[in-house]
């Protein structure tokens, strides 16, 4: 019976032309990009499941990934099927009603594949018309016939020998495939790259570090430039009004040494504001200048409108690895405000321009250095997300320090320039903490404790609900007002992926990865 | 049965270069392996290094290889990635702690058994099977920890709680820890965690080992975690100092089976 109504419905009949997608918002039973909508705000309309009810969740249906590894995936769904991605790099469409799946793509990667940086995870697709979006661990982007996983072509980005290789879920354009790289743990040169949707050739491709000459390329020491870094390995934000482009840009090369690369590091640790058709940079913010904790400024960049300086602003708001909530003027560039959200031993605040006024005696040494926020960040890549119901920013943020070490850094194509590194704090004295910010001045209105530092990312409803998991297995709604526990379920294996809210024959549910499986969620 | 006091190797003299490896290798080992192996090697909570033979070492390749990956299911992780020149460094250093001059460990092994056995230690630890298992099993904790730390375990058990080494309850989270809780109703109950997430926690009966329990902990007043104590009492008091170095040469010298 539901296999009749799903050809007769035509569900497979996938189309998501580009003015569907800057419509995401008037569309809430799909969720048709990484972040929910250009907005990046993973808040769904959807309130079918509220506070009065949400405590009757239940499972609906359960997907069993086919290799073990860790689920970091936002699935998109779209005209009835759901498309998520396996580590390391496997596409998978599942028919959103049951769960089972339409069609799976894995392509070939190398048993010599160099993944360093992060573990060998994908973080989602992206739909554009008839066509699903993905990058892989092997540094290649792939187009997907939706209907079937066919694919239609197949490009290198950049060469993995040199250790680029893609995690991100792309975002679609009008006319664009956007995608960014990882890598910068072996000393590439990061990039922000457009592709043509249709026949799979590069438009454009805008460096994150600027070459010898050109402007910024003052402030690296010598050559460093070359081996920067600057790795672009989240999915990016766009404002279609404005017709600008936000990505956030990774660490300078090498990680924890920054002798040879003396001065700012333009644009690493910075978000660039491009315009789509050309790359050109119109803006950056740079949050960490000459990092030396790896502290990527690669997270979600939230774009919202409010009231701010007694006039209505457009607005991009962070929190930062760092340890720092940022609110700039997504038009200009300019910084709004900004305040620690996690504890941080680094920086005695920030100026009045949003540098960091860095304490003395805080970088790596070869003896080592214990300083807040934790080597990998007082946030990562989990997703933040922002209400506009409640006008909260939502953050899972990690409470815990590192101690930094700095070591040599000589670079050798595709092998480890890191320069040092380091051993967190953990067990015990670390711990986590869902919190709500005034998205406008960063002040923390609640904090729901958590076990340990967590990689859980968040999703707002209009249910009045945030949903949010631990690494001990558990996922649970808080009440968005006041971060009060309403509902809860252990899982079996870490959070790691990302939730979504969909809605399929009038009835709203909640998806989420953990450990080896994909769970939905409904009344 | 391995006796603490090995042979030591002959120590050849070092060439220049070979020399300055090893002070370098002393710099990355003070900050990266002594929190784990102890100061020049002598373990802590960590295996000892200041011996000839490594167990997981046995040559060079093996040793580079094992700095290089840690051995993240015994809880050494990799700390950061190092060069091939700094793990060479790394290398020489630990290999040089082996020919260092022969340390006669005190204490009697066999006495050491016997002490063990008469203050009823296994009343609470397993050896090889035998014994009630609240503490921590120590068929091969001569092994995984150094005498140092087995010394500390006996006089002050509570200062260094072992850490979880594997993702189950968690990585790098005490293991034993003494917990209170506090029923809504009032209730209060003692005992050991043995795993806990944000939502629940669960327990071991202090007074009733057989005895488990598992909280919502919004059923609970109160949750007091004891960090710095440890069920086990301290034998500083009960045991003379000769039979406090039987005791940690006889744990010492178990090293599971070989």
């Amino acid at each position: 019976m539901l296999i009749s109504t799903f050809f007769l419905h035509g569900h497979l009949l996938a189309q998501v032309p580009y003015q569907q997608i800057v419509r995401a918002d008037s569309e809430p039973g799909s969720w048709l990009t990484y972040g929910g909508s250009y907005r990046s705000q993973r808040y769904s309309q959807l309130n079918q499941i509220n506070r009065d009810n949400v405590s009757q969740l239940k499972a609906a249906w359960v997907y069993q990934i086919r290799q073990v590894g860790i689920i970091e995936t936002s699935p998109i769904v779209a005209d009835g099927v759901m498309y998520m991605t396996e580590p390391p790099s496997t596409v998978t469409a599942l028919d959103v009603r049951t769960g089972r799946p339409l069609w799976t793509y894995t392509p070939e990667i190398p048993k010599d594949v160099i993944v360093i940086g992060s573990p060998p995870v994908n973080r989602g697709v992206a739909i554009l018309d008839d066509t699903v979006f993905a990058g892989n661990v092997n540094g290649h982007l792939t187009a997907l016939d939706a209907k079937s996983g066919v694919v239609r072509w197949d490009v290198t980005v950049e060469d993995n020998k040199k250790g680029y290789y893609l995690t991100l879920a792309p975002l679609a354009l009008g006319g664009k495939i956007i995608v960014g790289v990882s890598g910068a743990e072996t000393g590439i040169r990061g990039f922000v790259d457009a592709y043509d949707p249709k026949t799979g050739s590069r438009l454009w491709r805008t460096f994150t570090v600027p070459a010898h000459g050109e402007a910024g390329s003052e402030t690296w020491g010598q050559d460093s430039w070359k081996t920067g870094g600057g790795s672009t390995w989240l999915t990016g934000s766009f404002d279609p009004d404005l017709n600008l482009l936000y990505w956030g840009t990774g660490n300078p090369a090498p990680d924890w040494n920054g002798d040879e690369r003396q001065g700012d590091n333009l644009y690493t640790c910075s978000v660039l504001a491009l315009n789509p058709y050309n790359g050109k940079m119109k803006w950056y913010f740079q949050f960490t200048p000459h990092d030396v904790h790896d502290w990527d400024a690669n997270e979600t960049l939230v774009l919202f409108d409010a009231q701010l300086g007694g006039r209505e602003r457009k607005l991009l708001a962070q929190t930062n690895r760092n340890g720092f909530y940022y609110v700039l003027d997504r038009e200009t560039g300019e910084f709004l405000t900004g305040r620690p959200y996690a504890k941080q031993t680094w920086a005695d605040g920030l100026d009045a321009k949003g540098r960091p006024i860095v304490r003395k005696g805080t970088d790596p040494s070869v003896e080592g250095n214990l300083v807040f926020p934790n080597i990998q960040g007082a946030s990562n890549w989990p997703s933040a997300s922002y209400s506009p119901q409640t006008k909260l920013f939502y953050q899972a943020a990690r409470e815990m320090g590192t101690v930094y070490f700095k070591g040599e850094a000589p670079y050798k194509a595709g092998t480890a320039c890191t320069g040092g590194g380091g051993q967190a704090v953990n067990g015990d004295p670390a711990w986590g903490a869902v919190r709500a910010l005034e998205a406008t001045t960063g002040k923390i209105k609640w904090e729901f404790k958590l076990l340990s530092p967590g990689w859980t990312s968040l999703l707002s409803t209009a249910g009045g609900l945030v949903f949010a998991g631990t690494e001990e297995g558990n996922f649970f709604a808080l009440d968005a007002e006041n971060g009060k526990p309403l509902w809860d379920i252990q899982l079996g294996g870490a959070v790691r992926g990302i939730p979504i809210s969909f809605a399929i024959d009038g009835k709203q549910y909640v998806a989420i990865s953990a450990g080896y499986a994909l769970f939905v969620f409904g009344l | 049965m391995i006796c603490l006091a090995a042979t030591i190797a002959t120590v050849e003299p070092l060439g220049s270069q070979a020399r300055s490896d090893v002070e370098e290798g002393r710099k990355l080992f003070a900050g990266m392996c002594v929190t784990c192996h102890g100061f020049e090697g002598k373990g802590g909570d960590a295996p000892s290094l200041n011996r000839p033979k490594l167990v997981r070492a046995p040559d060079d390749a093996a040793l580079r290889a094992l700095i290089a990956d840690g051995l993240p299911e015994r809880g050494m992780p990799r700390v950061r990635r190092l060069t091939d020149n700094e793990i060479g460094e790394l290398a020489s250093y630990v290999r040089s702690l082996g020919q260092t001059a022969a340390v006669t460990a005190p204490g009697n092994v066999q006495q050491g058994r016997e002490t063990y056995t008469k203050r009823g230690c296994q009343s609470c630890h397993v050896i090889k099977g035998e014994g009630s298992s609240l503490g921590p099993e120590l068929t091969e904790i001569g092994r995984l920890r150094g005498p140092e730390y087995l010394r500390e375990a006996v006089v002050d058990p509570g200062a260094r709680l072992p850490r979880g080494t594997l993702p189950i309850p968690a990585r790098g989270f005490s293991e034993f820890l003494p917990v209170v809780v506090v029923t809504r109703e009032g209730r209060e109950i003692r005992g050991l965690r043995i795993n806990e997430d944000s939502f629940t926690i669960q327990l071991r009966d202090a007074a009733n080992p057989n005895q488990f329990y598992s909280f919502r902990k919004t059923d609970l007043s109160r949750i007091e975690k004891q960090s710095g104590k440890s069920l086990m009492p301290s034998f500083s008091d009960r045991l003379s100092k000769p039979e406090l170095d039987d005791l940690v040469a006889y744990l010492s010298s178990l090293r599971g089976a070989q």
